[in-house]
């Protein structure tokens, strides 16, 4: 109360001192977030709010609006053959990466909780990939490490293997990019690692007196333990899945025959390329819905799945 | 003392502001290797020195460059002076058909026109207006890599029959990785337009109609087809394992394994540079075997244009004029792109030996031989594209996902829709 009161006697001063109102002191907080405001809205809201407008138009990069064309564009969006088949390649993506990466996350993370000598290296070591990762050099690498006549293919040869043309084969072409994304497992494996370190040791300790294994720990002690940690990294995995764009755009520039055309692919060449910014904002505002859907989807779920430790136990 | 120091922080950013628009400074845009960069960077600095005029230069490599330079004319951002492709000159137009670019007929008093060839300007002339001076006229002919011909106990092809010929020979004597020509996607379909051109003697389109019917094309595309069936040309599946973003960066090339292509002549000292050392390079001759007329067709290599948004247009037209038609201007550029069309230019490159061999040589050849018209939508995005129609049909064919019939149909439909477009 005293705190209080010395507080309030405090901004009182200050307000005397210089000269504002209450309600001048009021508004303050918000003339403190103004530039924030400003530019959240010029170049968040504006451009998230004018795509949509322009989803039901003709709108040329160079013409401008011509014509409202109606759902003209989100007919395309899901009768064109290029565009239904960056929806099917961006479903496979995100469908194979994220429960990957976490599954494989979680593995390291798993290992790299025990007691085991160097593992401040390991640690690190398993984290930098997710520094360099989304980075134009990795692409870069990555398409180098999988030509044709590339170091993997030479590994392959050493070992007796006829070589496989990663980058021109179509399932392969989709897979090494996948491996790119699962590669950069390091932050998800970090939060999975903080997660694990704030399981009860005592848990573990009561669960082995009663005589459950380790595997039987781990599902029913360690996964509702971190399941908030998981439902967290499932949420994040999946908007960045559906959001790719480096790895497709550098390694395989989409190719072969579209195998690698990702929803943001189709978002980018048909805006900067085709120059038709309205179909382009359908397509990203379809990619929005998908994201959207999948996300409420998550939220919805986790009163089945997700264990908090405030609550009274599941849900 | 803090009032003082925020109007003079005020003031300075605003002077840094009128200075970036002021009169006498420009701002200028090109892409190219780095050899052209070095080039023009030194001929803009002699203009600088020449003049006084202030110029910011910003250049880059091709990958990425013309979705960059869209965006910036679209939002009435461009730089003042650009190096332009020529299709941009009939792309870059609002609702209201106005050019994104200044008719340069109002500066004729600065830049001398009377040094270019009237086709030449009227390849740039849209509506009456002059948009860009071209720098270069340029069309594909054959370049061969002979020392890897010679290793296969072959000369270099100086017919169709030789080069069918060569593909088998190829592929028994030095291996199945030893190919006598690499074409990418766009190159099959210029090479095809070629040789119908040579068969049919034609032009692609006329009157803004595609002027080859399906069953011709058909032909075209299978003629395209035999080139891989008898191992003349690798496979788009092979060559997207390469992992290569351009022929001249593919280490196949670089090491002679893929020994010929089919190139802009401007292109010349790009591919011979590339080419591992020992390797010997040279200008092929067009085919008399393709059929009963001259195929192929020159267009505007590149052009250089004033933005209608620059501020200053004399001293963007003023920069136009030392790059292209001053002695030292001249000296500088020499043939960095293309063999020049200023008469001035090419008078002081010629007389001071100043020219590439090689990319003159391709020059006299392509502008000798070439005597079909080319329509400036065969370049639309829609079409040349990574994701347009012409690398869907001929990768389609190249992959087995399409017969002949199909990719002839696609060509005929997307091609159709392009020139529908408006």
């Amino acid at each position: 109360m005293t705190k209080t009161g010395g507080s309030s006697t405090t901004r009182g001063d200050l307000r005397k001192r210089r000269g504002l109102s209450k309600l001048e002191q009021g508004y303050m907080g918000f003339f403190l977030i103004l530039p924030w405001l400003i530019g959240f809205c010029i170049f968040k809201l504006y451009p998230f709010v004018s795509s949509l407008y322009y989803s039901f138009t003709d709108y040329d990069l160079f013409k401008g609006v011509q014509n409202i064309v109606g759902f003209q564009n989100y007919i395309d969006a899901f009768t064109k053959t290029k565009n239904v088949k960056a929806l099917q390649v961006t479903f496979i993506y995100a469908f194979m990466t994220v429960p990957l990466k976490l599954i494989f996350a979680l593995f390291i993370a798993y290992i790299l909780n025990f007691k085991i000598k160097g593992v401040g290296l390991f640690r690190t070591a398993y984290y930098v990939p997710s520094i360099l990762g989304g980075s134009v050099a990795i692409a870069v690498l990555w398409k180098a490490l999988f030509k044709s006549d590339g170091v993997v293919n030479t590994i392959l040869a050493m070992l007796g293997f006829s070589s496989i043309n990663f980058l021109a084969e179509k399932n392969w072409a989709l897979f090494i990019i996948c491996l790119l994304r699962v590669w950069q497992f390091g932050s998800t494996m970090v939060l999975f690692l903080a997660a694990l370190k704030g399981v009860s040791e005592d848990l573990y300790e009561a669960a082995s007196i009663d005589g459950a294994s380790k595997a039987r720990q781990f599902i029913s002690i360690t996964i509702p333990l971190i399941s908030p940690i998981i439902f967290y990294n499932l949420v994040t995995l999946l908007v960045q899945a559906f959001q790719e764009f480096n790895g497709p755009y550098i390694i395989t520039n989409g190719g072969p025959r579209n195998a690698t055309t990702l929803i943001s692919l189709i978002v980018y060449n048909t805006a900067f390329k085709d120059y038709k910014v309205g179909m382009s904002s359908a397509m990203a505002w379809v990619m929005f819905v998908i994201v959207m859907f999948f996300t409420i989807i998550a939220f919805t779920s986790q009163k089945k799945w997700v264990y908090y430790s405030d609550d009274d136990g599941r849900g | 003392m803090k009032k003082f120091i925020a109007c003079l922080l005020t003031m300075a950013l605003a002077l840094t502001a009128v200075a970036a628009v002021a009169e006498g400074s420009l701002t200028f845009s090109w892409w190219g290797g780095d050899s052209r960069h070095e080039a023009t960077q030194a001929a803009v600095d002699a203009f600088e020195a020449a003049t006084g005029i202030e110029v910011t230069s910003t250049y880059s490599a091709w990958t990425g460059w013309e979705d960059k330079m869209s965006q910036y004319f679209a939002s009435d951002s461009a730089f003042d002076v650009n190096q332009v492709n020529w299709n941009w000159l009939y792309s870059f137009v609002d609702a209201q058909g106005n050019s994104k670019f200044y008719d340069l007929n109002q500066v004729a008093d600065i830049i001398d026109l009377t040094q270019f060839n009237a086709n030449s300007l009227a390849q740039c002339t849209v509506d009456g207006q002059l948009l860009a001076i071209p720098v270069s006229m340029t069309g594909r002919i054959f370049y061969w890599n002979k020392t890897t011909f010679e290793k296969a106990g072959l000369d270099t092809p100086k017919s169709l029959a030789d080069l069918m010929a060569a593909g088998p020979i190829f592929a028994e004597k030095l291996g199945d990785d030893y190919y006598p020509i690499a074409l990418g996607a766009y190159d099959k379909m210029i090479l095809m337009v070629y040789y119908l051109e040579c068969v049919y003697g034609k032009d692609w389109v006329v009157d803004n109609t595609l002027n080859y019917t399906a069953e011709e094309i058909a032909e075209g595309l299978a003629f395209i087809q035999s080139l891989e069936d008898n191992h003349v040309c690798p496979t788009s599946p092979t060559l997207a394992g390469d992992g290569a973003d351009s022929l001249d960066k593919n280490p196949k090339w670089m090491e002679g394994k893929y020994a010929g292509i089919f190139e802009w002549d401007s292109s010349a000292s790009k591919f011979e540079s590339a080419l591992n050392e020992g390797q010997e390079f040279i200008v092929g001759d067009y085919f008399t075997d393709m059929g009963e007329y001259q195929g192929g067709y020159t267009k505007v290599s590149l052009a250089l244009a004033i933005s209608n948004t620059a501020a200053d247009k004399e001293s963007a037209a003023k920069l136009i004029e030392f790059l292209l038609n001053s002695e030292e201007g001249a000296k500088l550029m020499k043939s960095e792109r293309g063999i020049p069309l200023s008469a001035k230019a090419n008078e002081i490159c010629l007389a001071d030996g100043l020219l590439n061999e090689k990319v003159a040589e391709a020059n006299a050849k392509v502008l000798a031989w070439c005597q079909n018209a080319l329509d400036p939508k065969f370049e639309a995005a829609a079409l040349k594209n990574s994701d347009g129609v012409y690398y869907d049909a001929m990768d389609g064919l190249s992959y087995q996902d399409y017969s002949i019939e199909e990719a002839a149909e696609i060509l005929v439909d997307g091609i159709t829709e392009v020139l529908n477009a408006d």
